[in-house]
């Protein structure tokens, strides 16, 4: 009881250590301390004790002046004046003959975390790092960051960063490591400490003498350096290439992030690393602690975006033991699902088969969602293995399945028949809510060719008054809606129950609005409701994403080794649950589908990426239909190859700082520089840049991942315009989009060469001036406002010349990119 | 990788010890870690990083403990696991068993060890044998001398102290292999490897200079080259006191061994490894009835080699009762508490088939909830005999004094995650 015992144990222990007896005898003393310690574990508050506490320090007993720092450092922010009694006694401690004691003064000195005492700690600290005893040294070393941290205002002595620096060449290398630990925390506003040449190549010459905590530490703060010269970069990794192969997990990840940053602009040596370093990573996946594994398993899923086929003959290793946590089965899952080829299949849904079945509900389930991944490539075996699931009868593995069925169709429109089969009679097995939500949509959706259907809603609806959950009853209203569409004579009558019952006896105003709407809808007309709720039953365009292109190393580099590649899966876990944002993007709700048909404005919802892109084009092709005048078209044909494109640009770039701006017109190209300010659109990700840009003929052919500076995106197209009589008038622009970061001022000046050259064009040109004044003014405005904001660079560069198509491309382009960008805001 | 502080929790989330190391994260956001496990656990999303705010908890089980890090940083997560579970095995070695109770009797031990591993969140001297030279249990036992530098914490052999003397100076190698095997439901090994350790037990007075021989199969698989018939090894970690530029160079394994026990390497060899004990099993499952098991155990190494202790465990449904047995060889035992059936050899030659029966009978009311299927697992342990092929060819000791040393050296391959998976 040690809450209620408290105060009696406070008074007890007080009056032994006041007691002189005790004082005088050294182990009696040491143990009335060992208790109050132990009391303090239990969370009792002996902070009363503080001043006798402050007496017994005073010992030449080393374990009992522990203790007293261990109680010292508990209580000091609490009594800031008695603690000031305590300096004394360290300070002389620093002066003590054995540097254990040394080093033991030292660091509690620096524990007791006041900011009034550090006036006093600066005297020793200095001192201490100039000990001879390297264990007084590391604690001294460390002493300056705790104190900078306590103090993160105050600026630390210039001459004590100087001394740190060179103790960076302390024999001892933990010291050398504490060291680089300290200036890191230090100088942390300057950016950490400054890695230089010499700093870099004696670090990694002494790489080998660290423990692999200091390895860790070192390989970690190395990763800003960039080497000067290419051969520098080589001799560093080949310098740090046996511990790419690290057997400690820790070192290997370390080393390989390192060789990620420093080689960023070689992709061809990350690929190599990634590689390499697939074998020791496979190797922590079987490690002996799961936490380890789980890191190890997580960290290769980023791997994988940029490798997709790195590990595809070593699936087995992702197999699930049995005793496994159902995290790292997840995981495992996931692994599996971006590994399956043609090779592996069958194994690898065998596999998965058998975890489908699993007691752990959440395993089974996502087992079962796996499967449906696969399926978007594999359809028919997976199918048959979710149809023979079914059999089971079991709710939650019926129910995952339904959903599974439900998003895959949803992709996958060619397994719309095998569904429909296996759905019927499942009905009676389901019972949560997001397994017969998923069921209703299916009715809905495919109610022509589901024979049982009208009987399946009929006993939903005849039991809607006691259904709890709103989810159930507004998806009951879609799918009796859209099946009355394909099966009227059927429905029409429990239609017009649910209706009633929803407007005249439903309490909840989302449901009665949904019904009401829906009333209306009818009056309205069969063929309007037909054109508002049999919208579009798929999307495979969701399915490309799946397949998606390995992904540049650079985006997921700078978390690799990190804390954030294990959290974000309990975000991506939960997408791969029932309730996930996931489901509600692949669920076509049909607002929805409203959305499409009506083009009404955007509904708020939870959307992912790749939802988001599609939207955004679709709003941006409304848009620019009635922002262009004059009929020009874009097309992509011809096809221009990256290497052709390289080509045509380089020359073109070499012949416009051959001649300079001015003169240009004297070939038969344009080339233009513009500034348009839409700063979100950095933060696209390069699928939905592409898509927006594809939607409106426009192809990019390499860009720079979403937050990297300089950020830059190629791109080219063909223009067309028919409005005269004659041959359709062609070119070909290719465009670069760049933002630099620092590029504002040099835009801006650009912009007026852009202008002078517009005027030279005579009576065309001016109207399209006028129109890029405006749109200037406008982004100086915004200028103004936000300062801080970066402009997009557009450079362009057209064959032959025609410089009102070149004006409209640019109109199209900027549309494009200030929807994207208001998208993103 | 910065860790902000360090807590032992008890399975009910009270905090035993805990250590502030960086004063940037409030000590009693610790109170949210139980009942955050627990919201976890019921979701089915427990996962070793759990997090509340912007503070971060890593955490890992260890007997009846909780080992939690918290931190407020995007910080190294794998480095944090190293180091929750470098603390355990340094509490091990000092109080042989990691749990609440040593704790609880050893706290003053654990505050001063939790001081000298970590310092503002970086882990500073974490190596046990040199811990162990200056934190001593009987140091509780009060010593005032006790308190004298060791200079291993400076010295250039970290993990040896100067001075040792035995009487008889003798060194023992044991090559240990672990087999893990999973075989599939319809007799397909799905995953095999070996997990391989050379120990050493040293008895050896002074700074001896040690050199160990291995055979070259295994030599030149640890180094990588010829890839033809040599084992290929991976995962292979030397103790610190081995010289790796010499291995490098010349492949020779040279060291000042560390007194007392300690790993000298390990490895890992992933290859299709046949099966050493190979299980054949027949489960029948009467519903409302009984259950009917057949299992043939079959040795499929050498004749001249014995695997003792063979511990066969076969999975049983929960509500089975009257159990029957038959076996060729061996005992069959019912371990309700665990839903097993234990079949003990206390010897099983190479080559031999043994085979055992067991009938249950269920009860006719049928269980409602579903079953989990666990895999029949193996336990075995062959003495004089690698599955690698790993031999220690010669251990050469020496030492200025020129004592004379004798090396023993023992070999086992024993199993290790040794599952095989059943249709029922």
């Amino acid at each position: 009881m040690p809450y209620l015992g408290g105060e009696e144990t406070v008074r007890e222990l007080r009056r032994a250590l006041s007691n002189p007896n005790v004082q005088s005898d050294p182990l009696r003393y040491r143990n009335t301390i060992l208790k109050v310690i132990r009391t303090m574990s239990q969370g009792v508050d002996v902070s009363g004790l503080f001043s006798e506490m402050v007496k017994a320090c005073a010992t030449v007993d080393v374990v009992q002046k522990k203790l007293v720092y261990v109680f010292l450092c508990s209580y000091a922010t609490l009594n800031p004046e008695l603690s000031l009694l305590v300096i004394n006694t360290l300070r002389k401690d620093c002066q003590d003959p054995n540097p254990m004691v040394r080093s033991l003064a030292l660091r509690n000195m620096t524990n007791l975390r006041l900011p009034s005492l550090v006036e006093y700690v600066e005297q020793p600290l200095t001192a201490g790092l100039r000990d001879r005893a390297a264990c007084v040294r590391r604690v001294a070393v460390l002493g300056w960051a705790k104190l900078h941290n306590l103090q993160p205002s105050s600026e630390i002595d210039a001459a004590v960063v100087n001394e740190l620096y060179s103790l960076l060449r302390d024999p001892d290398p933990v010291v050398m490591v504490n060291c680089l630990r300290a200036l890191e925390e230090i100088l942390k506003e300057e950016g950490g400490v400054a890695i230089n040449k010499p700093i870099t190549h004696h670090l990694l010459n002494r790489l080998k003498e660290c423990d692999i905590w200091g390895q860790c530490e070192v390989l970690r703060v190395l990763q800003r350096y960039r080497p000067q010269s290419e051969d520098e970069l080589f001799d560093i990794l080949s310098l740090l290439d046996s511990l790419l192969v690290s057997p400690h997990p820790p070192v290997m990840a370390a080393t390989l992030s390192l060789f990620l940053s420093v080689s960023s602009s070689l992709p061809a040596i990350s690929l190599a690393a990634l590689e390499r370093v697939s074998g020791p990573l496979l190797a922590a996946c079987g490690s002996g602690s799961r936490e380890m594994r789980f890191a190890a398993v997580c960290h290769i899923q980023l791997l994988l975006r940029s490798v997709p086929g790195l590990l595809g003959p070593h699936y087995k290793r992702f197999f699930c033991g049995y005793a496994e946590p159902a995290y790292i089965k997840e995981r495992k899952m996931q692994v599996l699902v971006e590994l399956v080829n043609d090779e592996n299949v069958a194994m690898i849904l065998d596999e998965l088969k058998g975890y489908c079945t699993d007691v752990n509900t959440d395993t089974a389930q996502a087992a079962i969602s796996a499967i449906g991944h696969i399926g978007r490539s594999y359809s028919d075996r997976c199918l048959q293995i979710l149809t023979g699931l079914l059999g089971l009868k079991q709710d939650h593995i019926t129910s995952a399945v339904v959903q599974t069925m439900r998003d895959l169709v949803w992709v996958c429109p060619q397994c719309s028949d095998t569904v429909c089969l296996a759905l019927e009679g499942c009905e009676e097995t389901l019972q949560d809510i997001q397994g017969r939500q998923a069921l209703l949509w299916l009715l809905g959706v495919y109610g022509e060719r589901i024979s049982s259907a009208p009987y399946t809603l009929e006993v939903l609806i005849d039991g809607v008054r006691s259904e709890a959950s709103l989810g159930i009853k507004m998806e009951l209203l879609t799918a009796t809606m859209r099946l009355f569409l394909c099966r009227p004579a059927e429905t029409q009558d429990m239609l017009g129950r649910l209706l009633h019952y929803c407007i005249e006896e439903e309490t909840d105003m989302c449901v009665r609005d949904q019904a009401l709407l829906y009333y209306r809808l009818l009056h309205c007309g069969i063929e309007k409701t037909r054109e508002v709720l049999q919208g579009r039953r798929s999307d495979p365009s969701l399915g490309v994403l799946i397949g998606r292109p390995a992904k540049p190393v650079s985006q997921w580099a700078c978390c690799f080794n990190t804390l954030e590649p294990l959290s974000q899966g309990t975000v991506e876990a939960e997408s791969a649950s029932r309730e996930s944002p996931e489901h509600m993007t692949y669920n076509p709700k049909p607002n929805a589908d409203l959305s499409d048909t009506l083009s009404c404005s955007h509904i708020e919802e939870v959307h992912s990426g790749s939802d988001n892109a599609m939207r955004c084009s679709d709003s941006s092709t409304d848009v620019l239909a009635s922002s262009i005048a004059a009929p020009l078209s874009l097309s992509l044909s011809p096809a221009v190859s990256p290497e052709d494109f390289e080509h045509l640009w380089l020359q073109r770039q070499a012949l416009h700082t051959e001649r300079g701006a001015e003169k240009i017109e004297e070939v038969d190209c344009a080339w233009i520089e513009e500034c348009v300010r839409c700063p979100a659109v950095l933060h696209c990700s390069p699928q939905s840049l592409q898509a927006a840009m594809q939607l409106v003929n426009i192809q990019t052919l390499a860009f720079t991942p979403q937050h990297m500076l300089p950020w830059r995106v190629y791109l080219y197209t063909h223009t067309q315009r028919s409005h005269s009589m004659d041959a359709p008038n062609t070119t070909l622009i290719l465009g670069e989009l760049l933002c630099s970061g620092e590029a504002n001022q040099k835009a801006g000046v650009k912009k007026g060469t852009a202008y002078s050259e517009a005027e030279a064009e005579g009576k065309e040109g001016q109207l399209v001036r006028k129109e890029m004044d405006a749109t200037a003014d406008r982004l100086r405005v915004s200028e103004d406002r936000q300062e801080e904001e970066e402009g997009i660079k557009v450079i362009l560069n057209q064959q032959p010349k025609d410089d009102d198509a070149l004006r409209q491309f640019l109109t199209i382009l900027t549309t494009v990119l200030n929807t994207l960008s208001s998208e993103k805001d | 990788m910065s860790a902000s502080a360090i807590f032992v929790l008890d399975l009910k989330g009270k905090v035993l010890i805990c250590r502030n190391y960086k004063g940037d994260v409030d000590m009693s956001e610790i109170d949210h870690f139980m009942p955050l496990l627990m919201q976890h656990e019921e979701e089915g999303l427990l996962c070793p990083v759990m997090s509340h705010g912007n503070v971060h908890f890593m955490w890992i089980k260890h007997s009846n403990l909780y080992l939690v890090a918290t931190t407020n940083k995007n910080s190294n997560a794998s480095l944090v696991y190293a180091f929750l579970y470098k603390l355990v095995e340094v509490f091990t070695e000092y109080f042989k068993e990691l749990e609440e109770e040593s704790i609880q009797d050893n706290f003053v031990v654990v505050y001063e060890l939790l001081d000298e591993l970590m310092d503002f969140g970086f882990p500073q001297t974490t190596d046990s044998k040199i811990l162990q030279e200056y934190i001593t249990q009987e140091g509780a036992k009060l010593e005032v001398a006790k308190s004298k530098v060791p200079t291993t914490v400076t010295n250039a052999v970290s993990w040896r102290s100067e001075g040792i003397k035995y009487k008889k100076n003798e060194v023992f190698i044991d090559v240990i292999e672990s087999i893990n095997v999973l075989v599939n439901a319809n007799g397909s090994v799905m995953s095999s490897d070996i997990v391989g350790s050379i120990k050493l037990k040293t008895m050896l007075s002074g700074m001896p200079e040690l050199r160990l021989g291995l055979n070259d199969r295994v030599l030149f698989g640890l180094t990588g080259r010829d890839k033809g018939k040599t084992v290929m090894m991976e995962d292979v970690k030397f103790h610190q006191c081995v010289r790796l530029s010499r291995f490098e160079s010349d492949r020779t394994i040279s060291f000042i061994p560390p007194d007392g026990e300690s790993e000298l390497m390990s490895y890992r060899i992933n290859t299709h490894v046949k099966p050493l004990i190979w299980i054949e099993s027949i489960i029948e499952k009467f519903s409302h009835s009984r259950v009917e098991i057949m299992v043939k155990a079959k040795g499929q190494f050498k004749k001249q080699s014995v695997a003792n202790n063979v511990e066969v465990r076969v999975p049983v449904p929960s509500d089975a009762d009257s159990p029957k047995f038959k076996t060729s060889t061996g005992n069959a035992k019912y371990v309700p508490e665990k839903n097993l059936v234990v079949w003990t050899i206390k010897s099983f030659p190479g080559g031999k088939e043994f085979l055992m029966r067991a009938h249950f009978g269920l009860p006719s009311v049928e269980n409602e909830e579903a079953e989990s299927k666990p895999p029949i697992t193996v336990k075995f342990e062959i003495p004089y005999f690698t599955v690698s092929g790993i031999q220690v060819r010669y251990m050469k000791i020496i030492e200025k004094s020129g004592y004379q040393a004798l090396p023993w050296v023992r070999y086992i391959t024993q199993s290790g995650d040794y599952q095989l998976r059943t249709n029922v």
